[in-house]
């Protein structure tokens, strides 16, 4: 069964629904919550955290208005940038550019990424990309920067950062052929 | 406003949609944009459709989590109620602790320091309960345009009601407005509503500060409508108040006004 039937039997209360949608989604909800907020006992906190509000609020998901996936790593994605920018802000700056220096943000991301057509897809596509346009994507939605955060790091205006995440996101939807 | 000066503020706003679905706005800007989200259908689809690209970019990261996890996530479902269907979307639970009642549940991450608890039990209650109030005044005018705002708003919400050191204050003028919080000291965050005060006139906003000893006022964010409760975050330990001004739309970056209400934070466990 497709996450979106499975959404709408839990929000029925079907704990059966439940189990299987754990199967589904799992995996892409712990693996973007680390790849966000890397430490590994925060990033579990924060991803048991994302599933159970899954079991909690699965009825607000309306299906009209996008896919049961992108919802739930959207609710994903939200809550892991709120906590790396809340531990973020405790540390100091020097502490993190040490950190960063030792994981730059794309690197990783080739890393960490195994066999899998949608894995390799989703990266020949972040390739093809402009250098400015992979970076000011990445850095915000792997690293959790703000765009201001992102025009600092890469030294550019903010109305240009705006315009490389937008021309970047378009560019993987062709790249990647459209919705899901 | 002139016509030119929003059509550039509303070309402004649109440069945003794709920051925001990279969740790449700051908390205030991302209400702001929320706000603007609403009365934008066009804005709207183009978010939706650059959120689905985003969400993409999610699964080349997919990991397997550690086995125990799954017990641990089923069993708290086994134990967990679901929230009813949308509207209203997401009843606050307010944690007993939050009451002054019982100790704070227990959590991986401490506290930094224990100190002792306390809470003013009639304050306390009041400002829940004005909270859980003017949250159902929203809720019952939510359209489904504005649920995903209110969404996040909710996790915010439940993320300071969670933590253990959450602690509620109000404060009222001698006209009967009132202010009040919850907040969170070692979280640095805050849920603060204004009850009973107008809405600022056309062209004007409520502004939220951070007021510390030997600092300029820092900016909190905005009030969206005269009741909605605004989560503030970020706030610094050694804050001693909470004060709101009324500033030109937008908001401005130091206070041009004098405050309309102010609430000391030393009960809610800042101040040091």
């Amino acid at each position: 069964m497709e996450a979106d039937e499975l959404l709408v039997l839990v929000a029925g209360g079907d704990q059966k629904a439940f189990e299987e949608l754990y199967g589904l989604v799992s995996g892409p909800v712990f693996g973007l919550v680390r790849r966000v907020v890397r430490d590994p006992a925060q990033s579990e906190e924060v991803a048991q955290e994302v599933l159970l509000e899954l079991w909690r609020s699965a009825a607000k998901f309306d299906p009209g208005r996008g896919s049961a996936l992108s919802w739930i790593l959207t609710l994903a994605h939200r809550r892991a940038v709120d906590r790396v920018r809340s531990a973020r802000a405790a540390v100091d700056r020097e502490q993190r550019e040490a950190r960063r220096a030792h994981h730059p943000a794309f690197d990783q991301v080739t890393e960490e990424v195994e066999a899998g057509l949608e894995r390799e897809w989703v990266r020949r596509c972040l390739d093809r990309l402009t250098a400015l346009q992979r970076q000011s994507v990445t850095l915000a939605y792997y690293d959790g920067y703000t765009y201001r955060e992102v025009a600092e790091r890469l030294s550019l205006p903010l109305g240009t950062v705006k315009t490389r995440m937008r021309d970047g996101l378009t560019q993987l939807r062709k790249c990647l052929g459209g919705v899901a | 406003m002139s016509l030119l000066a929003r059509l550039l503020r509303r070309e402004d706003l649109h440069s945003l949609a794709a920051p925001y679905a990279l969740d790449a706005l700051e908390s205030g800007e991302r209400y702001r944009f929320e706000k603007h989200l609403s009365t934008c259908d066009s804005c709207a689809a183009e978010v939706r459709a650059l959120s689905e690209d985003a969400a993409r970019l999610a699964w080349s990261t997919a990991a397997p989590p550690p086995a125990a996890m799954r017990d641990r996530v089923l069993a708290a479902v086994r134990a967990t109620p679901q929230a009813p269907s949308p509207i209203p979307e997401h009843t606050p639970q307010l944690p007993p602790h939050v009451w002054g009642t019982q100790p704070p549940p227990s959590r991986t991450r401490a506290p930094r320091e224990r100190r002792p608890f306390f809470v003013p039990l009639a304050t306390a209650t009041a400002a829940a309960a004005l909270v859980v109030a003017s949250l159902f005044a929203v809720q019952a005018r939510q359209t489904q345009d504005k649920l995903d705002a209110a969404q996040s708003q909710s996790r915010e919400i439940n993320h300071v009601l969670a933590a253990p050191d959450a602690r509620a204050a109000t404060g009222k003028d001698t006209e009967g407005r009132s202010i009040g919080v919850i907040a969170s000291a070692s979280e640095g965050r805050a849920i603060v509503t204004l009850s009973g005060y107008a809405e600022p006139p056309s062209g004007r906003v409520h502004q939220l500060w951070q007021m510390r000893p030997h600092a300029q006022p820092r900016s909190l964010g905005l009030f969206k409508q005269g009741d909605t409760p605004l989560v503030a975050t970020g706030l610094n330990k050694s804050a001693t108040s909470l004060a709101v001004t009324v500033e030109p739309d937008g908001g401005s970056a130091q206070p041009t006004s004098q405050p309309i209400v102010q609430l000391a934070l030393k009960s809610l466990g800042f101040g040091e």
